[in-house]
């Protein structure tokens, strides 16, 4: 089969993939193939999609195949995108430069569940409902919890340095994941733990090199392997949200809940009125409350009964401390276990005129301190409303504002904005008022101190051109790592402006 | 080839919105339910893929020919259009179901009619056009003369108001199942006869694609039906359900006007009432494997369980029917005829859940299911049986015929 590319890739490359992996139906040529791995459920640039697909996927099974389809790559200066689930809300498996895909989802095995020293051994390409299912009869669970819970995939997590739902008990991702193995862009294999033992928590030796191999959006490696913490799992789960008639009592109690030092706390989220607008869309959420509810604070709490149910109280006191109303077991309960499909969906999309139309959702995220929510909020409608008035085809789904640090939850806020872009209608202008929007909003980010993400990754134009701005006097360093780890620019080039490194 | 070019237009203008609702969230909660994509691990198997695939054909960049492949690895079997969260959040304010089946076999009729058909499928397709049933005896002929030898010395008579449908691979190779259905309803004092001659329900080829060839062995038993002055249609078997309730409804509109009786609530009725009595104790520790176009399709998960549990001496370590979307044989949607060496690793896979219940026996309640099934059994020393042959065996009915 003759194949054609744009970039360096020929046949003579096509064979040298089929015969690093040993299985022609592991090296994906077709065009569907590729069509299918150039997008994420981020907004996409439909009208150039063609733009964004990879030359070639492969879908390796092993380190050592990781290894030597990166060295090749390495070789001949052709880009490689990892990609696991392909669920990431920003741009970090989509490919900027063709080149090879590497897809690890076949890599999805447990490699060991040890119970002794508490960890388990898995593929990049497990996801973690799955995984949990396995480790339920041990009575341990792997606790991280984003959103995308049902089909994100490990290795994805590592790549963007993901947050977890219950981050404020439980830790993040990067928190979870206690050593893992990495193909280098030159394509060594390597152990990055805390300093040497795999199953080590903490360590003082050499360079501490596990952060700098979390949150990377695949530009530093590949993971092929990640050993993770388990954790007990929890005798019961608390949830009660709470409605307020303005956005500052909300505001406030959410302080005083997260301030209020219960280790069980493993989040507190507050909804603003947009967002309970936009939820109020439909008949199944929210819908009961009386149109003077304009804010909804909601509280998770998970650990032993004998922890949780006296905590609850606190949290019911609290809560109503300063005139927050209790939603109900009912919503408590149901909200919150459906918090991983509920809180967007494209059928909700409204154009100017009020009708229904199918959008798709843009979370815009960042991370804020507790003291600047209020500002940045008003700042980020009016942005959003402005561009809504102008394109007609954006919509403002609201935010919310959710405890972000790990087993500390009084200060950091994970932020989003979410807004609906109509898809369809997508082109070169209206793509690049989104650009300009996000870009605007994450200005807004920065201006208070704030970070343009929390754990979507900045991968994004309108995101990657601010990533040098807000790493300041530590780009620099961070331009140096990248060159000195991946000499040739080939492991996802184009993200986060580090391309600088090169210049 | 403008034909071909009109024909795709066509297809993407009736399935564009519905593949913008998946491809704008994006969310692919679908896939890890999904008993294709848990195997191969492959993104193009995904129902999320499936509907990409749409809005890429409308931006020019695959056409039918490029994806043809990717639509044959799914099994029907539905799990992806529950897990969707546009239909579980929001479906019913805006009457949204993500349609993932119908669009499948949309695609797969597409491919046929484009000159794109599997070669399995076309041979498979071919033999049921000569002999009306489908091959499901290998080499072997499945012929006319032999569609109700299953009911040798059962006294079933021909035509009445209501008839007993009996599936392919329940008429000719898993007999045993249509013996103990059959003998269950004589027990339970039901009246009922046969076809006078009962062609395949058609749904298989429909969901290979084969529109024109489905919609011929509808109309042909549609007229069998009213030739015989019927107006109830007995299906045990969950796949003619399908294609009794679904596809001739969509085929003759207002005037299909029959009663069509779900075979596994019509005898957990009779057990209910009384009128079948289980007396045999069936000393076996079993779990029960939902069939997708029972479970998933149709939301039929409460009567083959009741009906279980009323079996005497059963042991039932059961798996909640959530848990079980993610569960499947893999017999569907003609995935083994051209994919067998993925049927059998989701069968395989589906016995290893249940050994994981140290059962010794399990039942299904879906002859396409226990052909996969049982052979993966075979393997994990796990025996497989039909809900109905358990069942009669409890009635202390001599059911004869034979599994496969």
């Amino acid at each position: 089969m003759t194949v054609a590319f744009k970039s360096a890739i020929d046949d003579a490359v096509i064979d040298e993939l089929r015969a690093i992996v040993g299985d022609d139906d592991r090296v994906l040529t077709g065009e569907s193939s590729r069509v299918f791995r150039s997008r994420v459920p981020a907004p996409f640039p439909v009208h150039r999609w063609a733009d964004h697909m990879p030359d070639v996927c492969v879908l390796p099974r092993t380190a050592e195949e990781v290894s030597e389809v990166v060295k090749l790559a390495n070789r001949l200066r052709i880009p490689v995108v990892p990609r696991a689930g392909g669920t990431g809300l920003s741009d970090g498996a989509v490919p900027l430069r063709g080149g090879i895909c590497v897809d690890v989802k076949l890599m999805n095995k447990i490699h060991e569940i040890d119970l002794v020293d508490h960890t388990v051994t898995v593929g990049p390409g497990i996801n973690m409902l799955k995984l949990n299912e396995e480790l339920k009869r041990y009575g341990v669970f792997y606790p991280d919890d984003p959103a995308s819970y049902p089909c994100s995939l490990v290795g994805g997590r590592i790549g963007t340095g993901g947050w977890s739902l219950l981050g404020a008990r439980f830790g993040h991702t990067r928190d979870n994941v206690i050593s893992m193995q990495v193909v280098l862009p030159t394509g060594e294999i390597v152990e990055i733990a805390e300093g040497g033992g795999r199953k080590l928590r903490k360590s003082s030796t050499g360079l501490t090199l596990k952060q700098l191999f979390t949150g990377h959006q695949g530009t530093l490696g590949i993971t092929t392997e990640a050993t993770l913490d388990v954790i007990p799992r929890p005798e019961c789960e608390f949830a009660a949200f709470f409605a307020f008639e303005d956005y500052d009592t909300a505001y406030r109690t959410t302080g005083v809940l997260t301030k209020s030092g219960l280790a069980t706390l493993a989040g507190v989220v507050l909804f603003d009125e947009w967002k309970i607008a936009y939820l109020r869309r439909d008949d199944e959420a929210y819908i009961p409350q009386p149109e003077s509810v304009k804010a909804v604070v909601a509280v998770a709490m998970y650990g032993r009964k004998l922890e949780v149910e006296p905590a609850s109280k606190e949290v019911m006191r609290l809560g109503r401390s300063l005139g927050g109303k209790y939603l109900g077991d009912e919503i408590s309960a149901g909200d919150w276990a459906s918090r991983h499909d509920r809180y967007a969906t494209p059928l909700h999309g409204r154009n100017l005129d009020g009708q229904a139309v199918i959008m798709s959702w843009h979370c815009e995220d960042a991370a804020l301190n507790y003291s600047v929510l209020p500002q940045v909020r008003e700042e980020w409608h009016a942005i959003v409303k402005r561009y809504r008035e102008r394109y007609g085809i954006f919509d403002d789904w609201g935010m919310f504002a959710y405890t972000n640090g790990a087993y500390k939850p009084w200060a950091d806020y994970l932020v989003e904005i979410d807004v609906g872009i109509w898809e369809q209608k997508l082109d070169e202008e209206t793509w690049n008022a989104w650009v300009n929007c996000k870009r605007e909003i994450s200005e807004v980010s920065l201006k208070y101190g704030g970070s343009i993400t929390a754990c979507h990754g900045a991968t994004r134009a309108g995101d990657a051109e601010l990533v040098p701005a807000e790493m300041g006097s530590a780009w620099p360093v961070v331009k140096a790592i990248k060159r000195a780890l991946d000499p040739n620019n080939v492991m996802n080039p184009g993200k986060q402006s580090l391309d600088e490194a090169y210049e | 080839m403008a034909d071909d070019v009109q024909l795709l237009d066509e297809f993407v203008e009736r399935w564009r919105d519905n593949a913008y609702g998946c491809f704008s969230s994006g969310h692919k909660f679908c896939r890890e339910v999904c008993p294709v994509m848990q195997v191969t691990r492959n993104e193009n198997h995904t129902p999320t893929a499936f509907h990409a695939s749409i809005v890429a054909m409308e931006k020019g960049l695959v056409d039918v020919a490029d994806v043809a492949d990717d639509f044959v690895h799914c099994t029907q079997c539905g799990a992806c259009e529950l897990r969707c969260p546009n239909t579980l959040m929001t479906g019913d304010f805006y009457r949204h179901r993500t349609r993932t089946v119908d669009v499948v076999k949309a695609m797969r009729a597409l491919m046929v009619e484009t000159g794109n058909e599997r070669e399995g499928w076309r041979i498979w397709n071919e033999r049921l056009a000569q002999d009306h049933n489908e091959p499901v005896l290998g080499e072997t002929r499945v012929l006319q003369e032999h569609v109700a030898d299953w009911a040798e010395g059962l006294d079933i008579p021909v035509g009445g108001e209501t008839i007993l449908f009996v599936d392919c691979e329940a008429a000719f190779a898993r007999t045993s199942y249509t013996r103990a259905f059959a003998q269950l309803l004589q027990r339970g004092g039901v009246e009922f006869g046969l076809m006078r001659e009962q062609w395949c329900c058609g749904g298989p080829a429909a969901e290979m694609g084969y529109v024109d060839l489905a919609r011929k062995h509808a109309d042909h038993n549609v007229a069998d039906w009213r030739a015989v002055g019927a107006n109830r249609i007995i299906a045990p078997d969950p796949h003619d359900y399908i294609a009794f309730t679904e596809d001739y409804p969509r085929y003759y509109g207002e005037d299909y006007d029959f009663e069509i009786v779900l075979g596994v609530e019509l005898v957990n009725d009779l057990v209910k009432e009384g009128r079948i009595e289980l007396t045999t104790p069936v000393e076996r520790t079993v779990t029960y494997h939902d069939p997708c176009r029972l479970n998933k399709r149709k939301g039929v998960h409460e009567a083959p369980r009741e009906l279980l549990r009323s079996v005497p001496g059963i042991t039932f370590h059961d798996v909640d029917r959530v848990t079980q979307w993610s569960y499947c044989s893999g017999g569907g949607g003609g995935l083994p005829i051209e994919k067998p060496e993925i049927t059998a690793e989701i069968s395989k896979r589906r016995l290893a859940k249940a050994a994981d219940l140290e059962v010794d026996t399990l039942v299904s309640a879906c002859p396409w299911s226990e052909r996969p099934l049982s052979k993966a059994g075979a393997e994990a020393s796990i025996d497989v049986l039909d809900l109905f042959e358990l069942v009669a065996q409890s009635a202390g009915i001599e059911v004869g015929g034979h599994q496969a």
